[in-house]
């Protein structure tokens, strides 16, 4: 008798260890799967609570809508609809637009910075001073400079973009053997070859590091931008949903915005991968 | 095709306020097909003539021939390889051997030669491997390869073995030689190594620094390949060492005498003072 019940609590610990060992044992990506499964979970969970809290309290009431029943609802009725897409489209058209900028505009600034050590004294102060101004900070001088909205915006994503970008380009240039010039040289390369299959092989992954680094701030900066004066993209949508107290659309607006901005981080994930030449 | 090096009148400062040249009034004719050994204490300046060789650096007064052409700049026609072998890490064993033919635009024409290269130098099995797979000895296997895939008249080597164990440098050293003696090619080999030069090299011409001069040159009248259990090349092994010791001897001597000049003008000065 008692060995029986001295039995059954070591048993389930058996099990227990079995279990975290047998998903020890699966291939990294279901871990990955079930892993990130499990998490989105919690953040539903959490989100349904708050849903549940809003609704219980009779000041709040109103806008029980934000809970994740209505709100992927909204997002379902939503999905069929040429708004929904117009909407995106244009908030990926300003962002596509300032990231183009601030890439023309910060790679060759970060070849010369990461090049040249005069350059990079110079530079580095003034750099990281306006790197640390929040880019909305640039919003009235933006509206006086662009005759239209639309410029505004993709201004304030370009001065978001454009100093992850300078830095990690500086970065990928210092790191650049000195050797690798010299044996292109010795083998024949001229200017352009060497740009080609030198410079920009070597630089490739930090430049894409630096672009990443920049969608993330410009998706950020980018919502409340479209606050202000356009009539499309995903922040005016928000604005506009709260105008109308359509709080479920507003959840759906900001649950799109979750999935673009994840999608276009992957995107920049992939192609540091891709471009990158470290051995694992 | 070969060609010979005509070193002549050389000096060379680095900037102005030295007060001796790295390089004083150096004179060498290298000939066609010769395997020449460069040796000397670091900073003789023999790591400079070569990358004069080369034409990455322009002598201050003199200049370099190679057959006949003045040279100006780098070309794939003399080709160095380096100390570490620089591989691009981007690219695979056999992309890293053939950049100096995609550079000429003649790759596609001679993909076969990147080819038996690679295989002639023990990396059948590697060509599609990333070059950070590879061992350090194998890498600098890679970098023989890319020198030779543009069919280079001169090669020039700085010290590209002294990063290696043992037992890689002696026999890469041994086939580098006999790869040079085979197709003809020029070489010049920068080194510190007494053994390396013997092992390699036709000429070994010694070098002095503090100014970088020319002091000597000794020949090695072996066979390739060389066997250096063999009594002959212990003798000049050591034929050499004694040689180098004696020019560093009187070089020590010269320098005291100097010291002691300096010494005796100070003394002077604080007397009459």
């Amino acid at each position: 008798m008692s060995t029986a019940q001295a039995a059954a609590p070591a048993r389930s610990t058996d099990f227990v260890t079995q279990l975290s060992q047998g998903f020890k044992n699966l291939p990294m990506w279901a871990q990955t799967t079930v892993n990130s499964i499990f998490g989105m979970t919690i953040l539903l969970v959490l989100w349904w609570i708050g849903g549940v809290l809003i609704q219980s309290n009779p000041d709040t009431e109103a806008f029980a809508d934000f809970a994740p029943g209505p709100a992927l609802s909204a997002l379902w009725s939503l999905l069929g609809t040429e708004f929904l897409w117009d909407t995106i489209v244009s908030s990926l058209e300003r962002i596509l637009l300032g990231l183009f900028w601030g890439i023309v505009i910060g790679v060759p600034l970060g070849v010369l910075m990461g090049y040249f050590l005069a350059m990079r004294q110079l530079a580095n102060m003034p750099f990281q001073f306006l790197r640390m101004i929040s880019p909305l900070a640039w919003m009235p001088i933006a509206v006086l400079a662009f005759e239209t909205w639309d410029g505004a915006i993709v201004f304030l994503i370009v001065m978001a973009t454009v100093w992850p970008i300078v830095f990690g380009t500086a970065h990928g240039v210092q790191r650049i053997d000195p050797n690798w010039f010299r044996v292109a040289k010795n083998l024949g390369a001229d200017g352009y070859q060497m740009l080609r299959r030198v410079i920009m092989p070597a630089i490739a992954q930090d430049v894409f590091a630096g672009i990443r680094l920049a969608v993330g701030v410009a998706w950020v900066v980018l919502v409340p931008a479209e606050y202000l004066g356009v009539t499309s993209g995903l922040g005016y949508a928000i604005n506009d949903a709260r105008d109308t107290l359509a709080y479920d659309t507003l959840a759906a607006m900001v649950v799109v915005i979750g999935v673009i901005g994840y999608l276009l981080d992957a995107i920049a994930v992939f192609l540091i991968k891709r471009y990158s030449w470290h051995a694992e | 095709m070969s060609s010979n090096i005509w070193i002549s009148d050389i000096t060379h400062y680095y900037n102005k306020k030295q007060t001796s040249p790295t390089l004083d009034d150096i004179n060498l004719t290298i000939p066609q097909g010769q395997l020449t050994a460069l040796i000397g204490r670091s900073g003789c300046g023999k790591s400079t003539l070569l990358q004069m060789i080369a034409g990455l650096l322009i002598p201050t007064e003199g200049a370099v021939r190679i057959s006949g052409h003045t040279v100006t700049k780098p070309s794939a026609k003399w080709n160095m390889m380096f100390q570490k072998p620089s591989l691009y890490p981007w690219m695979t064993v056999r992309e890293n051997a053939a950049l100096g033919l995609v550079f000429a635009g003649t790759y596609k024409q001679k993909k076969e030669r990147v080819e038996e290269l690679l295989d002639m130098v023990g990396l059948a099995d590697h060509k599609d491997k990333n070059v950070q797979q590879l061992s350090g000895g194998q890498q600098q296997r890679v970098a023989l390869a890319r020198s030779l895939a543009t069919e280079p008249d001169v090669l020039l080597l700085d010290e590209p073995f002294s990063a290696l164990d043992a037992f890689t440098r002696s026999a890469l050293q041994t086939e580098v030689a006999q790869i040079c003696h085979d197709y003809g090619i020029t070489m010049v080999l920068v080194t510190h190594d007494i053994e390396e030069a013997v092992a390699m090299a036709d000429n070994v011409v010694i070098m002095n620094h503090n100014p970088g001069r020319i002091v000597g040159s000794m020949e090695v009248p072996l066979a390739y390949p060389r066997d250096r259990g063999t009594e002959e090349f212990g003798e000049l092994k050591d034929y050499l060492f004694a040689e180098f010791e004696k020019i560093d001897q009187a070089k020590q001597a010269e320098l005291a005498a100097l010291e002691a000049q300096k010494d005796i003008q100070q003394t002077q000065q604080a007397l009459a003072s």
